[in-house]
């Protein structure tokens, strides 16, 4: 075996990947009976609510030290009196002392009211309701073409690696991920959307969907329109961490013994690949995909700033501007929500899938 | 890192599992998403939309909340108001209100009210649902939320028959043709019981007597709205408004060069530079009605009088701040920053009100010298140390702070140029870009700041916030003061052009008011940004601008651009946009099936024909 | 090690450093994309250094600058000019220096607040180390970018504010890896001697531990600047950069604000984005080939 790539080489901050398999790693080194599994997964559970808990707690202080006073920011450029200015400051909760205002948004909180956003002056509940689809659509179909792709490219450049394909393949992918996202969607939009030369503008500039009345599958198509730039931007981007984490587990598992076994039982290298390598291999993956997931949401605050998706991402920016204290609190619960959910998931699903549990 | 053990074959069940995991759990999700956001858009529009693109959220759809630009121009289009602004020089001219008359002692207001109004249910608009909207605000201070300011000094309005409205007055007040307020119908608004909380956006259409009716509203997605075949005035000539949302700048301005919107307002001077050369397309390159101003902190006070914030003492001495400004070329400001696209500032009010234009007269006005900044500074005993550097009273060199909304381009633009031309003279400039300036602002915290209003056609707010009275309170409260200026000459003079019922002397008083802020030396105006807009000529014939010579389209202080909007020939079947689009849809969606399709044979193949080295 | 019988400690500890170092380059050799990533930093590096004298300050100015608005590329500005008609050439070229500073400085504070949590944490153990980690979990799973933006906002624009929000928000990872390596040195029998020698905590910490997890925050730093170069853009892009700096991520946000997408100013756009992403794969390639060569383990040779 020569040089393989490790996961760790790509570990962008933020993405995930080191923490994920290595606690999945840690998680699938326990005993696998039924009682282990399930005191493993009570303790997983109490970490994600109390890590939830402090999320909840934190954003409320967290946020209250930026600057700003959201009500002067919004009536800026109004005729506006005094009067007017403390209306504002009641209807908003802001002339409370900071513990009672801490004190109602814990227990609001608790009972699943987020607080209602400043600017929009409706539940922020509903608000990220109304955009979550949007992110959800986009991150959504971005994910699993990224991951599809990745495994796809990974599996291929793994099986075999040294060769110029394998050079190629990881050389471009590391290139995107190089690239900047929201700078690859700019010019993706001068080059497609804008058009250059003799490129006609073939896609919408941004947005979801071009507001012409459409129905059922008019929409569907026209939706997915719109949503050819911003998945290409963020599979581009985001391809190359599945591929080399798939691409080095897979090399991992092709020096294991086990495969020479395999291999000298006579079966054809296809169906070493494809029953035992790749399916172990696949392990860390997509433990690493699905933790991925709460990032995705996240981090799609550029792309869907650049492609003006109606999404979480813009109304989080849209409300840190003002700053919308309920709204942004609300979101960065969601964020990190998502986070903890997905790790949770993860943390639970791993032992259940992982071969050296039990069996 | 990772670990990865090497670990023995493992039964296929698993291996399934795993992959339909992968498979469906996250399409799942994607999927579901999509019937959630595909909630039909049932009424298909035939005949002629105009599209307007539009960036700024819709804080609320009820009058008494809504504040931002992109609101209260929508309410201008649903709701009449009493008096209206002339599309040639924006004077008061009937609304729901068809006359006025104020009574000797300038304390009794009474307005009589059009017969020819109708809400858009079919009753009738009378002086009641004017009395009842005024009342309200008064009595309830979350509908005075948006537009108190109005009513604060009201004493008592009544509506003694259906075509009268009478408003008494505590005060004298100029403002009483310019009362900004839609007028709500009594019989749908006196059902709302928390007006903090009521938006006005969950039934459709809402009822309203302007010349249109908003039919549909999705947040940051669109508003749409539909002519009001009864309007008094006429009905719109478009069969659809649709204000649609782009985020970005860039985008909206795309989507003008494809037809898919006809309007497209605030654009930088690249992008109407690329524009002007376009088929189709015209540029409106307008005066503007903002002004665009460097502000000095006086030293901040309280109306108590303590004072607080930690602006620089430097700037309290006048001769520093004349040669601070006199070290300002606007000139150059206007050329690269705007590009062209703004006029030179002088006095507070924009050109464009001709009537309250003033500006300085050759003795007074401080032009471009940077020699005679120099000499004042010399002079006035600020010295350049060896490095060249100008040194305080206190033998520090001076370093001061400027505020700048990082959100305004003009803002860090023109900070770089200051920070040159200051430089020079000795004077060392941090630039402050926050988000949101108001906190700084509001405690003193600054030494500079850049500072712009939008005027109204009647100044009286944009004066007002120069008075003592806005100072706030205590340090503690919030006033509605720009910059913390007080000066009792002007005051006296604000106070006399707020009772001044004689548009002449009014105006006059309106002139002496800017001569002296101008000579207080706390503000300098750099600029009137000019309002750069566009829109496609092959779907709108004709549109009014107000004012009607030169002016702009989108920020009217009346309805008249859309109501006035006449479809181009070619727009009102909206046939060949559509069928373009139709294919290009198609061409959209067949590449990500392909795509789709090309991963998925790729996995396939990946596991049965690829063979090894 | 040596074969000369009269050497003082120092001279030996320098010279097995002086070893070291050679054998460590040896296998980096080896690494044909660490080298060509190492080339490409050598190159950008000395293009960044050499600013002053090749383009100067003055060519931020904008009451000096010599071109026309937003003019195209030509001989005499070979990428053309901003919205000020500053040559966009030298402005890619100095602002090399920020976004350089600010991706090393970012990096080097992200990894050492990570050593020293995870040096601390996986020394001191018990639950002082449960409560270092809990945090640092906690961390974990914020979302980075979101709690930067968070921070830039919150404080005022500068280049300071972006390194700090940058460092603040990245150690968490080097944290874990740290603390993991800290507690699988100090298992080593040595350890357990040089305690029983007296050698206190801190004897301990700096003297055995930090040596020995030196590799991986040398190859975690490498890696970080990578990262940190591209938040910075982000950053920047996002608006929360300081505007009086030229910066990559800045000109990137200037292009926008100038209307250059819609204009189709592609010149103006396009240059900035490259050199980030260069700069960015010039430093993964150069991590990726410091970390195989020093954790074997992990790659070659198995």
């Amino acid at each position: 075996m020569t040089s393989a790539s490790t996961p760790a080489s790509v570990a962008r901050t933020g993405t995930g990947s080191d923490s994920g398999t290595a606690r999945a790693t840690e998680g699938g080194a326990r005993s696998g009976t039924a009682v282990a599994y399930l005191r493993h997964a009570a303790g997983k559970l109490a970490g994600a609510a109390v890590s939830l808990l402090a999320v909840l707690v934190t954003s409320f202080f967290l946020f209250r030290i930026i600057p700003g006073d959201p009500v002067k920011t919004m009536t800026h450029g109004m005729p506006t009196t005094a009067e007017q200015l403390a209306t504002l400051r009641r209807q908003f909760g802001l002339d409370l002392p900071l513990w009672q205002q801490f004190t109602d948004y814990c227990a609001k909180a608790l009972t699943g009211d987020l607080g209602t956003s400043y600017q929009f002056r409706a539940p922020v509940g509903e608000l990220i309701a109304q955009k979550l689809p949007a992110t959800l659509l986009l991150t959504g179909t971005a994910v699993v073409l990224y991951s599809a792709l990745g495994l796809w490219l990974g599996t291929r450049s793994a099986w075999r690696h040294g060769s110029l394909g394998d050079r190629l393949n990881t050389g471009v992918a590391l290139t995107l991920w190089s690239v900047p996202s929201f700078w690859l969607g700019l010019l993706l939009i001068i080059v497609f959307s804008v058009g250059v030369g003799p490129v006609p503008g073939l896609f919408p500039t941004g947005g979801m969907e071009s507001g012409t009345g459409e129905t059922g599958l008019g929409y569907a198509l026209d939706v997915a329109h719109h949503m050819v730039l911003p998945v290409l931007t963020l599979v581009a981007v985001g391809y190359a961490q599945t591929l080399l984490v798939m691409r080095s587990s897979l090399l991992d598992e092709m020096g294991g013994d086990y495969l020479t076994t395999a291999r000298a039982k006579g079966l054809r290298d296809d169906a070493v690949r494809r029953r035992h390598a790749v399916p172990n291999a696949l392990l860390p993956t997509v433990t690493m995909v699905f933790i991925n997931l709460g990032h995705v949401a996240a981090g799609s605050i550029l792309v869907e700033t650049v492609f003006s998706w109606p999404g979480l991402g813009g109304l989080f920016y849209q409300a840190l501007s003002v700053p919308d204290l309920p709204l942004v609190q609300g979101l960065f619960v969601v964020f990190a929500g998502a986070m903890i959910m997905t790790n949770l998931i993860a943390d639970l699903l791993y032992p259940l899938l992982d071969p050296r549990v039990g069996r | 890192m990772v670990m990865v053990t090497k670990v023995p074959p493992r039964p296929a069940p698993a291996r399934r599992a795993l992959r339909l995991l992968l498979a469906t759990g996250v399409t799942a999700t994607s999927l579901l998403a999509v019937p959630a956001t595909a909630q039909a858009e049932d009424e298909k529009s035939g005949g002629s939309t105009l599209t307007v693109a539009v960036s700024q959220s819709v804080d609320s759809l009820s009058p008494f909340l809504a504040q931002k630009l992109v609101s209260t121009s929508v309410h201008r289009l649903a709701y009449e108001y009493l008096t209206n602004y002339d599309v040639k020089d924006a004077h008061p001219i009937p609304g729901l209100a068809t006359e006025w008359k104020a009574s000797p002692d300038k304390l009794t207001w009474t307005y009589t009210i059009r017969e020819d109004s109708f809400w858009s249910d079919g009753r009738q608009a009378t002086a009641e649902d004017a009395a009842w909207t005024f009342n309200k605000m008064m009595t309830d201070p979350d509908a005075a939320t948006a537009n108190g300011s109005f009513t604060a000094n009201f004493r008592k309005v009544s509506a003694p028959d259906p075509r009268t409205l009478v408003i008494e007055l505590k005060q004298p007040q100029a403002t009483m043709t310019a009362l900004d307020v839609p007028i709500v119908p009594k019989h749908v608004w006196e059902k709302v019981t928390d007006f903090s909380k009521f938006n006005n956006d969950q039934r459709f259409p809402i009822v309203g007597n302007g010349p249109f009716v908003i039919t549909d509203f999705k947040v940051d997605q669109y508003i749409k709205l539909k002519p009001n075949k009864r309007f008094w005035r006429g009905a719109p000539k478009f069969d659809e408004l649709v204000f649609k949302y782009y985020k970005d700048g860039d985008a909206a301005v795309a989507a003008l060069q494809k037809g898919e919107v006809s309007f497209v307002p605030n654009l930088t001077p690249a992008q109407a530079n690329a524009l002007k050369t376009q088929k189709n397309i015209r540029v409106n390159d307008a005066p503007g009605r903002r002004f665009y101003a460097l502000a000095a902190n006086p030293g901040a006070r309280a109306k108590d009088g303590t004072a607080f914030g930690n602006g620089h003492k430097a700037l309290l001495d006048p001769e520093v701040r004349k040669a601070l400004f006199l070290a300002v070329d606007r000139t150059t400001l206007v050329r690269k920053v705007f590009q062209d696209h703004a006029v030179e500032g002088e006095g507070y009010i924009p050109p464009r009100f001709s009537s309250y234009f003033w500006k300085p007269a050759a003795e007074q006005k401080r032009s471009y010298d940077p020699a005679r900044a120099e000499r004042i500074l010399d002079a006035a005993g600020y010295r350049k140390n060896a490095e060249g550097r100008r040194l305080g009273k206190d033998g520090k060199p001076i370093d001061l702070r400027i505020l700048c909304h990082a959100t305004d381009p003009n803002d860090k633009a023109s900070a770089k140029y200051l920070q040159e031309w200051w430089g020079r003279l000795g004077i060392g400039l941090k630039v402050d870009c926050l988000d949101s300036v108001s906190d700084p602002w509001g405690k003193g915290d600054y030494d500079l700041a850049f500072d712009g209003w939008s005027v109204n056609p009647d100044p009286d707010y944009v004066l007002s916030i120069h008075t003592c009275g806005t100072l706030p309170a205590t340090p503690k409260d919030t006033g509605a003061t720009d910059n913390f200026i007080c000066d009792r000459q002007f005051d006296s003079l604000y106070a006399r052009q707020a009772v001044e019922y004689d548009a002449a002397t009014r105006s006059d008083l309106v002139r002496q008011m800017q001569s002296r802020l101008y000579d207080t030396g706390y503000m300098n105006v750099l600029a009137y940004p000019n309002a750069l807009e566009a829109y496609r000529t092959d779907q709108i014939a004709s549109i009014t601008t107000m004012p009607e010579a030169a002016g702009n389209l989108w920020g009217q202080d009346g309805y008249w651009s859309w109501w006035s909007a006449v479809p181009a020939a070619a727009s009102s079947d909206g046939g060949s946009g559509g069928s373009s689009t139709g294919v290009i849809v198609t061409i959209g969606a067949a590449a990500v099936a392909v795509l789709g399709l090309v991963v998925f044979l790729g996995l396939r193949r990946r596991s049965t024909a690829d063979d090894r080295e | 090690m040596t074969s000369e019988p009269y050497v003082t400690a120092a001279a030996l500890a320098r010279r097995r450093r002086r070893a070291s170092l050679a054998r460590f380059w040896h296998r980096y050799r080896a690494h044909r994309a660490g080298l060509w990533g190492l080339a490409g930093l050598t190159l950008i590096g000395l293009v960044a250094l050499t600013a002053p004298l090749t383009v100067g300050a003055d060519v931020q100015s904008v009451t000096n600058a010599p071109g026309t608005a937003l003019a195209s590329p030509s001989a005499e500005f070979p990428l053309g000019t901003d919205q000020f008609g500053r040559s966009l050439l030298g402005l890619l070229i100095w602002g090399a220096r920020i976004s350089l500073l600010v991706g090393l400085l970012a990096a080097s504070l992200s990894v050492a607040i990570g050593t020293l949590v995870g040096i601390l944490a996986g020394h001191y153990g018990g639950w002082f180390s449960t409560v270092v980690m809990r945090v640092t979990d906690w961390f974990l799973v914020m979302p980075a970018l979101v709690l930067a933006i968070v921070l830039a906002t919150v404080m005022s624009r500068s280049v300071w504010t972006v390194v700090l929000a940058i460092g603040v928000t990245s150690w968490p990872t080097t944290a874990r890896l740290v603390r993991a390596q800290t507690i699988a040195v100090e298992s080593r029998p040595y350890i357990e001697r040089a305690t029983a020698l007296g050698g206190g905590d801190g004897h301990v910490m700096t003297r055995h531990v930090l040596p020995n997890v030196m590799p991986l925050v040398l190859a975690q730093t490498t890696l970080g600047i990578s990262t940190a170069i591209l938040t910075e853009a982000t950053l920047a892009f996002l608006g929360l950069g300081d505007p009086t700096v030229v910066s990559w991520g800045g000109m990137l946000q200037d292009a926008r604000e100038a209307g250059a997408v819609s204009s189709g100013h592609w010149w103006y756009l396009a240059p900035p984005g490259i050199a980030i992403a260069l700069v960015a794969l010039a430093f993964t390639l150069c991590g990726r080939a410091v970390e195989s060569v020093l954790n074997p383990k992990l790659g070659v040779g198995r």
